[in-house]
């Protein structure tokens, strides 16, 4: 409940440093999240086997098919079948400390060729998917959205847990450690 | 107060015997001490009313990263000691009077944290008042502009408006700007005081050159006496600095952050892998910074990953080109050049050989081998050597950094033979300085004496002290026998001497002596990008393997290395060029085909430890240069024996044939078979000769590949830091 009163609490404080480290899913739900799922009596007085019988029975069975939009999306064959799609999380920029709108996973196409627009000075290209920006939950919402677009995609830099270390103001002044510093 | 450790002094001018050994004594009791017994338990504090367990110890900012709320902070770097300076980070804590600073306070069971409470918000926004009460208004004409951590954070912390009235108009606060070399340009009016640099520069890369002055409103950052700032890792300092005061002098008024395009890759100019993101614009490389990743080189960068990228721009091959009967290389088109390569290779009738040198990626070496192969040529080398016999280059842990880079910062017994890696591998060197500070690290070398950023033992430069050694006798033996986790660190260079198979055959033996439980001590340090690589697909290491087969082609895939001439091969020999810069390997050449840098092109490199990674295209090739693999392609087809593969991932499916692990990209593969390096070895003399180190001096660094030959920032580095040196020599000297 203390999860739920954060967010609560924080949604409307405009800017926001919080980051959800791993566990996304805290952020991603917030509405579903207020209210325990009701359950249904039947179901919860029913007894394993009738269960499984009832699962069996139920709905119409569906075979799973490969989803492939590319012959009717409207791109051109050239940026379906010659592109190949990077999925990665954003890496951290090195000069700054923050790491806001780190935590999705973003595609992005391999880079073709740019050049200096001659009027402006401005950088032009040929390439109409190199400014598209779309950003997914998982790497498995990303890798399904390219299988269905038909592009050929790989996953870079897979999430490295960090190190914990315990870090010791102390330290500083230890009486025979080499962590004392003699720089100020 | 003492300015060093109580043990420095106690090491230092007073350095009589028994002094020694109480300090030693005095250490080696605070160590065993500080050996945890078990794992404590966790204590549980809430952030915002959010509960999260962590161990005890743990401060209150990394209590909230835990939570998943990041404290604002200038001064606090997760890589760096606390300093606890900036005050950025205050915090309110529930019955506390006054606001802790989160950096530096260690939470406690039961602590209620409240990161957005009133008293927090009024804390923030004091702080920043009293920041930029003296911080210039020129963001404007600021280069950390539009990325920087002030700005940043002014605009979610600070106050709406300023009470600063300068009523007696005395301006704000100038410092005058200092200089710190060629690489990095210091406005020091800027600066906040965070320190970070400081102690970047004495923690991480050992150079205690960097300091404060002064205090209060006085309180200035520099070196003092004007010195330059002589480090290999000095460009780090750059994305430390939270503000504007440490910038990329090289890259000054380029560019804006927001208009350039960001690409993650991987830098080929060392061994080591670093992960990097290449700013290009306008299909120009601007700049590189690191990118984090853990395995390998952290967040930090070596100088020539760096600033050697200026070096893609100049003394480039931009068009195929033929020499003509009077010398001279004439610009030709593709087709033109693709024919006369080929008509020399069918003439040759397999007397065809291809050396492969140090930035050539793992795509372009296998093309080349399939290619050789198909046309009945199997003498393919590496233009560096690596000269074992017996089981030579077969067994992958003969030639790899088998410890991995990550875990090198946990040994606790090092011995360096004939490398320097402060300069051959920067990025492996943080991890000793590291094991060496956090681990009281013992660490010795033979070869000559080398300042390695942290005091060492240098054995020696003799190579029969590897044999004294590694059979028990020599005193620093016994500190690798009865070390936890120890390490021996052999340089690539040593393994190009004549005796290097009875160096590796010794080391090798007594490594496995030393190996414990899931450690393997036995490291080799390359110092080429491409050499592992090629090693894992097949080449044979060394040219002597070429120049024997007295071949009428020879194929050079940048091999730029000057270690092939004119003189050594026979007279009629067909040399053909491959690579991106107008190096030593084009001026031989009788046709050079241009290819892609590593920028350039998306291409597989296997670090030091054997750890496949890839980099990607973020600019095009210049002018008609294309991707080497697509070269061979084309050339394989005007030859009559077409490759199987037409793009990318057809070529890594044969790469994968070939070994499954270059294409398990980020995944490290650990190296099996070591123990069968020593049956295997053929002989186990070493000559009585000096160990050399190419790398010395910091001068000694900037240039080593074609790249950083061709760059203008490396040659303004060297006439620096030789200048820088000579005159300290004078000054010292004029001492005495």
């Amino acid at each position: 409940m203390s999860l739920v009163r954060q967010i609560f609490v924080k949604a409307p404080q405009g800017v926001q440093w919080a980051r959800t480290i791993g566990n996304s899913s805290r952020c991603m739900s917030p509405v579903g999240a207020r209210d325990a799922p009701p359950i249904d009596v039947a179901q919860a007085i029913a007894r394993p086997e009738e269960v499984e019988r009832k699962k069996k029975l139920s709905g119409a069975i569906t075979v799973p098919t490969k989803v492939d939009l590319s012959p009717i999306s409207g791109v051109p064959e050239e940026h379906v079948k010659t592109r190949r799609v990077r999925i990665s999380l954003p890496p951290k920029n090195a000069m700054q400390s923050g790491t806001d709108n780190l935590d999705h996973w973003q595609i992005e196409f391999d880079n073709r060729e740019r050049w200096e627009n001659p009027l402006m000075g401005w950088t032009s290209t040929g390439d109409p998917l190199s400014n598209m920006q779309v950003n997914f939950g998982s790497k498995e919402e990303a890798i399904e959205h390219c299988e269905r677009n038909g592009w050929r995609w790989f996953v870079d830099v897979d999430e490295q847990p960090k190190k914990e270390r315990v870090k010791n103001y102390g330290l500083n002044f230890h009486w025979n450690r080499r962590t004392r510093s003699s720089t100020k | 107060m003492f300015r060093a450790p109580l043990t420095k002094i106690l090491q230092g001018n007073f350095g009589s015997p028994t002094h020694r050994i109480a300090s030693n004594a005095i250490r080696t009791s605070a160590v065993v001490n500080q050996t945890p017994a078990k794992a404590p338990e966790k204590i549980e504090v809430f952030v915002d009313d959010v509960p999260v367990k962590v161990l005890p110890g743990t401060t209150v900012l990394q209590a909230c990263a835990v939570a998943g709320v990041e404290i604002p902070r200038f001064c606090y770097h997760e890589r760096l000691s606390v300093a606890g300076n900036c005050r950025m980070c205050l915090v309110e804590v529930e019955k506390s009077p006054k606001p802790v600073a989160a950096c530096a306070m260690p939470v406690m069971k039961g602590w209620r944290i409240k990161t957005n409470s009133e008293m927090t918000r009024k804390a923030r926004e004091g702080v920043m008042e009293f920041l930029l009460m003296n911080h210039p208004l020129d963001c404007p004409i600021c280069d950390q502009g539009g990325e920087c951590d002030l700005q940043d954070q002014a605009m979610a912390f600070g106050s709406d408006r300023s009470r600063f009235t300068d009523i007696n108009h005395t301006g704000k606060r100038a410092v005058e700007d200092k200089n710190f070399g060629p690489l990095v340009k210091g406005i020091m009016t800027r600066c906040i005081h965070c320190t970070r640099c400081v102690r970047f520069a004495c923690e991480v890369a050992g150079v205690e050159d960097l300091g404060t002055t002064g205090r209060g409103n006085d309180m200035q950052i520099g070196t003092y006496v004007e010195k330059l700032f002589l480090s290999e890792l000095s460009g780090n300092v750059i994305d430390l600095c939270p503000v504007g005061a440490l910038t990329n002098k090289p890259y000054s008024f380029v560019a804006r952050p927001w208009e350039i395009r960001k690409v993650s890759s991987i830098d080929v100019l060392d061994a080591v892998g670093s992960n990097i993101v290449v700013s290009t614009r306008t299909n120009e490389v601007l700049r590189i910074v690191p990118r984090e990743n853990e395995d390998i080189n952290e967040e930090w960068l070596a100088d020539k990953s760096r600033f050697a990228c200026d070096g893609l721009k100049r003394q480039r091959l931009v068009a195929p080109m033929v020499r003509m009967p009077n010398g001279e290389l004439q610009a030709v088109e593709w087709e033109g050049a693709l024919i006369t390569v080929a008509k020399a290779i069918k003439n040759a009738k397999g007397a065809v050989a291809a050396v492969a040198g140090q930035l050539a990626d793992v795509e372009a070496l296998v093309a080349l081998k399939d290619l050789l192969n198909r046309n009945g040529a199997e003498t393919l080398c590496t233009e560096q050597d690596l000269n074992i016999k017996g089981s030579g280059a077969d067994l992958r842990s003969n030639y790899v950094c088998n410890t991995t880079i990550a875990d090198l910062e946990e040994a606790d017994a090092v011995l360096l033979i004939g490398t320097n890696p402060r300069y051959e591998a920067p990025l492996v060197n943080t991890r000793l300085r590291k094991s060496y500070i956090n681990n009281e690290m013992e660490i010795a070398s033979i070869g000559p004496k080398i300042d390695l950023s942290y005091s060492h033992e240098n054995l020696g430069e003799d190579a029969s002290l590897i044999h004294q050694v590694c059979s028990g006798t020599h005193p620093f033996s016994k500190v690798l026998e009865n070390a936890k986790k120890p390490a021996i660190v052999l340089g690539a260079d040593v393994l190009e001497r004549p005796d290097a198979a009875g160096i590796h055959t010794t080391v090798a033996a007594y490594c496995k002596k030393l190996n414990k439980k899931d450690w393997n001590s036995f490291n080799i340090l390359q110092n080429n990008a491409g050499q592992t690589g090629a090693l894992d697909v097949g080449y044979q290491p060394g040219i002597q393997v070429a120049l024997k087969s007295q071949p009428k082609v020879l194929i050079l895939l940048g091999a730029d290395g000057g270690k092939i001439t004119r003189e050594k091969l026979p007279k009629d020999c067909y040399v053909i060029y491959i690579g991106h810069h107008g190096d030593n390997g084009a001026s031989l050449a009788d046709v050079v085909l241009p290819g892609a840098a590593y920028t350039e092109k998306q291409a597989t490199y296997i670090n030091t430890e054997g750890r496949a990674q890839q980099t990607l295209a973020a600019v095009s090739p210049p002018g008609m240069a294309r991707e080497d693999w697509k070269i061979l392609r084309a050339l394989s087809e005007v030859l009559g024996t077409p490759l199987p593969y037409d793009n990318l991932d057809e070529l890594r499916n044969r790469v994968e044939d070939i070994a499954p692990h270059l294409v398990r990209l980020g995944k490290l593969e650990a190296a099996i078979f070591g123990n069968l390096a020593e049956q295997l070895g053929a002989s186990k003399s070493i000559d009585n000769t000096k160990i050399d180190i190419k790398q010395k001096k910091l001068r000694e660094y900037f240039m080593t590949d074609p790249i950083s030959r061709a760059s203008p920032t490396m040659a303004r580095c060297i006439r620096e830091v030789s200048e820088e040196e000579a005159k300290e020599q004078h000054q010292r000297q004029a001492a005495c």
